[in-house]
């Protein structure tokens, strides 16, 4: 009784058999020295042939091993338009109009912010100058135009990512968190006063604060590159953050100070969605 | 300056080049032998990119007689990491959008690298399980903004993790480890010809791979600093000064 592994030697020896025959002709044809022509017959093909089948006969190799593991199929990048990226300031640097060394600065960017965070910047693009340094174009958490600038590549650090996006609606007094394009978060927010108006505009999310104890903010804040037009000489630079409030039946209103007050339970849902480095469009 | 910024080492990244990755010097006469010495010297200079990585394995040879699974576990956490690596690589370049201005066919290259280290980080990540490392942060350094630069530390990266698995797959205990790992080996060397091809050097440069020991892929990995000690501290517990 032939065993599976037998059967496959008889099948390889058949096969072997038929490659030399068609080696061999292939070598006629084209005028090729070959082994398989020293004896000029078929019986020296035959001997030929029964010598290689011993040989691989004779190896009994083993199957292969199975693998631990096998990937699942590679997926390609998802390229959206709703990925944005944010990158940490690794050293005090100018901001500048243009992309190259000798344009006139914005402002200088510091690596923390007031809150003592690390700082960050949103990021909008790159070009390489003449030099070829890189260079980055970020959102810049300044007062005037523009609020862009560009700074370069060695001064920033790693980069982060996020697919969210916070809009606030000054008219509707709601704010509206999308992620992937998806309105994933909406809360009525209270927002500035007509003589301290909250700034409209493309900002971002610096930074978030917690464990504090001071009603009016809420349990959780979180700081913008947003910054009042009237308040400049507000403390640690008059920027507008997004927080609770002991007023919550103020809500929705033109309330504060410039900053985007929501109610602390729709703050703490929004903590739990929204990551450091979202844009924000107050509009 | 802040505690975070002051653990980030100053100076300049060091770049790897074609010399450091070839020490045996196969690779530079491979190119002689087909270029001439007038390109290969000009290979020879060309600089990399980098990556800094961890230590987590002693030399595979000196240990080989006390290989275990706890072996293999660390392993393949060393692995784990140089596919993070070479994930976020991938998918840092797609995301500058670097990718989308090169030409199709390099493209179609780097989009299915980055395809294939992002399976390799979730299969292997689903076989540690708890004992998957975290990804760590990396901050490539303008490597994945530039298509040059991208290209030159592309090669780097493969030739090195082919390296690196060429070691380390021989000291693996599980059999069915092994050859996971070995068909892992053989992709990555895949793509590194592919790499090199699209860089203009030559695909395979000898006849035989060395591998190389953990040691010193850490020591090259290292010189790169592509692993950032600047991990950003987004949120704070301090009271605002917002306007309110």
């Amino acid at each position: 009784m032939r065993t599976a592994s037998s059967r496959r030697h008889l099948r390889g020896a058949t096969f072997l058999r038929a490659a030399l025959v068609v080696s061999a002709a292939v070598g006629l044809a084209v005028g090729v020295p070959s082994v398989f022509l020293a004896g000029g017959s078929g019986d020296a093909l035959e001997q030929a042939a029964s010598h290689q089948e011993a040989a691989f006969a004779a190896s009994n190799l083993p199957e292969p091993v199975a693998p631990a593991f096998v990937p699942g199929k590679p997926k390609l990048l998802r390229v959206s338009s709703h990925v944005k990226r944010w990158a940490v300031v690794r050293t005090v640097v100018a901001a500048r109009v243009a992309p190259h060394a000798r344009a006139p600065a914005i402002t200088e960017l510091e690596t923390r912010t007031p809150e003592g965070t690390t700082n960050i910047v949103l990021v909008l693009g790159n070009r390489v100058d003449g030099a070829g340094r890189l260079w980055i174009r970020v959102r810049l958490a300044v007062l005037d135009e523009p609020s862009a600038g560009w700074v370069p590549r060695e001064a920033l650090g790693s980069y982060g990512t996020v697919t969210t996006r916070l809009v606030v609606d000054l008219g509707s007094l709601q704010a509206t968190l999308f992620r992937d394009g998806q309105t994933v978060f909406r809360a009525d927010v209270g927002v500035g006063k007509p003589a301290w108006p909250t700034p409209r505009g493309d900002f971002y999310i610096r930074n978030k604060l917690k464990g504090y104890a001071s009603p009016m903010y809420g349990p959780v804040a979180f700081g913008t590159s947003a910054r009042s037009r009237v308040l400049t000489d507000w403390p640690a630079e008059g920027f507008v953050g997004i927080h609770g409030t002991d007023r919550p039946d103020l809500l929705p209103g033109r309330v504060s100070h410039g900053c985007i007050r929501m109610r602390n339970d729709d703050i703490l849902r929004l903590a739990k969605l929204m990551p450091v480095g979202t844009p924000l469009t107050i509009r | 300056m802040s505690a975070d910024i002051e653990r980030e080492t100053s100076g300049p990244a060091t770049d790897l080049t074609l010399e450091q990755l070839d020490g045996d010097g196969a690779l530079q006469e491979s190119i002689a032998g087909f270029y001439g010495d007038t390109r290969a010297g000009l290979l020879r200079k060309a600089v990399i990119g980098g990556t800094t990585m961890l230590a987590t394995l002693a030399s595979p040879p000196a240990l080989a007689a006390e290989i275990s699974k706890r072996n293999d576990v660390r392993i393949f956490q060393y692995a784990l990491n140089f596919e993070y690596l070479q994930s976020s690589f991938y998918t840092e370049t797609e995301r500058a959008g670097t990718v989308a201005r090169m030409e199709e066919a390099k493209a179609v290259w780097a989009r299915t690298l980055g395809a294939h280290e992002r399976a390799h980080v979730k299969i292997i990540k689903q076989v540690l399980g708890d004992a998957a490392p975290k990804k760590p942060l990396f901050d490539f350094r303008g490597n994945t903004e530039s298509e040059s630069r991208f290209t030159r530390t592309a090669v780097a990266m493969e030739d090195l993790t082919t390296a690196l698995l060429t070691g380390v797959t021989p000291a693996l205990r599980s059999q069915g480890l092994v050859a996971a790992a070995f068909s892992l080996l053989t992709v990555e060397a895949r793509h590194a010809a592919w790499a090199r091809h699209l860089a203009g050097i030559v695909p395979v440069a000898a006849a035989f791979d060395r591998a190389k020991p953990v040691s010193e892929v850490d020591r090259i990995v290292a010189s790169t600093r592509f692993t950032s000690t600047l991990v950003p501290r987004t949120t704070a517990r301090m009271e605002p000064k917002f306007v309110g």
